[in-house]
């Protein structure tokens, strides 16, 4: 028995006590059937990990690193299908770490800069993917599809043991790693003069960043990864005035988008990884259309006394600020 | 009084892209004096700093600072990196004055630790001597220039060290931040003690504060007491430089930006 299953075992009559409390006529059962219980734990280790790391990915501006990777664990997947493997997944592991260490090397050593290398790996493993595909006759089946949208609700134990062992370990990874991992994101030669051993957090942080997105392949799918990578991450910036607050904005984003996500999915019988990823995506426009209201109000306010004549204090208070 | 020397340099040759930077470059720098390195850009101002901490390999010479090679671990706590702010910063990390200054506290000791071990005091205490009370909670882009850079020497003195690295701290900030900031580093270096060597190509700042100035353009063409700094005629036979207008109205070619300060 895996970590994954000890962990749900702990939740499961917490989950089980909540779900009367539950809205909606299907989503409960995410709250007692074990089946979904286990996605829907799945989902938010995912979510709270990805988040955590997506704070770091963003500043470093390696927004697309989560894309490329799951592109690269696509072709992973599909070797690892042609091969016959009955868990894909670590094929998926090996290649999204080769390709994480190789992109992390390419850019400190200059050869290439940027999203360059991202992309170059990004559609070269999903060719590779694709061809062997067709090659060895597999074609785009079921499973394959899988991979590419995620299959949420077919979480199995060994699935979650899986997530839930990469899970744990990379936020603890990333926690110890969180000070070190900052400065040199801030300042690599400041942090360099003061003894930090840039390259070496450098290479455990794509480690875990290879980690921590095939986890997600198997939640969200390999399209959607930044659902939970990035955006959650963006949207706290939005809000956050410090990165720890930061840091705590991207949980309450995270989560959210993940329970409303699964909610929707539910209840209308949509896909869970795209509903998900969508819910995020409306959080965000949300959150951007809200942090900016200042002008916003101050332009309604301005129309308002034009047209109407009509004051109202508050839009008073708001557009006279700045 | 001077102290013992801090930073030793000798006979150091850099050679960048296969293009010769620093040629036997000499110098030291010792315990509580605040020395000045000028020259124009691409004078090899940078890459000096790069190989004094031991980041660019040197071709030849050597450099030693409290006795120890650059890359000794000891040396840890005892050096402060202030770069270029304005530039170098992030723009899109959102992280107050505090955390960043707490940054400053982190070494390859106590990377891991969980326990404040007194870094809390430490930071305070930098942030008080920088004078930046009142915005230790706000977002550092939202700071000035002149703040930020502050913020990025806060950061520095965190660390406790004594010798303090400063590389063009003067860009992007407006005239009465830096002179502010030159009073600070004149405090750090009379009150507190630090030992401060600071690159810029702002002539008349480096004249303004440091004891001891050192021209540099290849290799030093001038290390001496600020006093005696030569005078546009000498520095420009030290360069070896012709006058491009006779002896009439004398035009020196210097950096583009800061022509009217040399």
């Amino acid at each position: 028995m895996g970590l994954g299953i000890e962990i749900l075992e702990i939740l499961a009559p917490i989950m089980e006590s909540l779900a009367p409390h539950m809205p909606g006529e299907v989503f409960p059962e995410f709250f007692t059937l074990e089946m979904f219980q286990r996605s829907m734990l799945a989902a938010l280790m995912v979510a709270i990990v990805g988040g955590f790391l997506g704070s770091f990915l963003l500043v470093r501006n390696l927004a697309l690193i989560g894309d490329g990777l799951a592109h690269v664990s696509f072709g992973g997947v599909a070797i690892g299908i042609v091969l016959g493997a009955t868990s894909p997944l670590w094929y998926a592991l090996m290649f999204s770490l080769a390709a994480s260490i190789l992109i992390y090397e390419m850019q400190a050593r200059e050869i290439l800069t940027g999203d360059a290398s991202i992309a170059i790996f990004l559609t070269g493993m999903l060719a590779l993917g694709l061809v062997v595909l067709r090659y060895y006759g597999v074609g785009i089946t079921v499973e394959v599809e899988s991979y590419l949208w995620g299959s949420l609700l077919l979480t199995s134990s060994e699935d979650l043991d899986l997530i839930a062992a990469i899970s744990v370990m990379s936020f603890v990874l990333l926690y110890l790693i969180k000070d070190p991992l900052l400065a040199t994101t801030v300042d690599p030669l400041a942090a360099s003069v003061q003894g930090i051993p840039v390259r070496l957090i450098g290479l455990v942080f794509s480690a875990i960043t290879a980690a921590v997105v095939v986890s997600m392949v198997q939640v969200v799918g390999t399209l959607l990864v930044t659902a939970l990578l990035v955006t959650p991450a963006a949207t706290a910036q939005q809000v956050g005035r410090s990165f720890r607050s930061c840091l705590m904005f991207t949980q309450v984003f995270g989560i959210s988008s993940v329970i409303l996500g699964l909610y929707f999915s539910a209840e209308l019988d949509t896909g869970s990884g795209s509903m998900i990823a969508l819910v995020s995506a409306v959080i965000f426009t949300v959150v951007v259309y809200l942090a900016n209201a200042d002008w916003l109000a101050r332009s309604f306010a301005s129309f308002r006394l034009r047209i109407t004549g009509i004051s109202i204090p508050w839009f008073e208070r708001v557009a006279r600020r700045k | 009084m001077l102290g013992k020397p801090i930073l030793d340099v000798c006979d150091l040759s850099v050679v960048r892209s296969g293009k010769q930077i620093l040629e036997d470059v000499c110098l030291t720098v010792n315990e509580g004096e605040f020395v000045g390195i000028v020259g124009p850009n691409g004078s090899g101002k940078s890459t000096f700093l790069l190989s004094v901490l031991g980041i660019l390999k040197a071709e030849s010479g050597f450099v030693e600072i409290y006795g120890l090679p650059p890359t000794s671990r000891k040396l840890h706590r005892k050096i402060g990196w202030v770069s270029q702010a304005a530039a170098n910063l992030p723009k899109d990390v959102r992280i107050t004055v505090r955390e960043l200054v707490r940054l400053g506290t982190i070494n390859s000791a106590n990377m891991f630790d969980w326990a404040d071990n007194g870094r809390r005091e430490r930071v305070d205490k930098a942030i008080k001597m920088t004078g930046l009370k009142e915005v230790e909670n706000t977002d550092i882009g939202r700071l000035s220039g002149g703040q930020r850079q502050r913020a990025v020497i806060a950061r520095a003195l965190a660390s406790e060290a004594d010798f303090i690295l400063l590389d063009e701290p003067l860009v992007g900030v407006d005239r009465d931040s830096r002179n502010s900031l030159l009073r600070l580093l004149d405090r750090l270096c009379h009150d507190e003690g630090k030992t401060i060597l600071m690159v810029s190509h702002d002539l008349t700042a480096i004249r303004q504060t440091a004891h001891r100035m050192v021209f540099l353009e290849g290799s030093v063409r001038f290390d001496g007491p600020t006093k005696s700094f030569p005078d546009f005629q000498r520095l420009a036979d030290l360069r070896g430089i012709q006058a491009v207008h006779g002896d009439k109205e004398v035009y020196w070619e210097t950096t583009s930006n800061h022509k009217e300060e040399l």
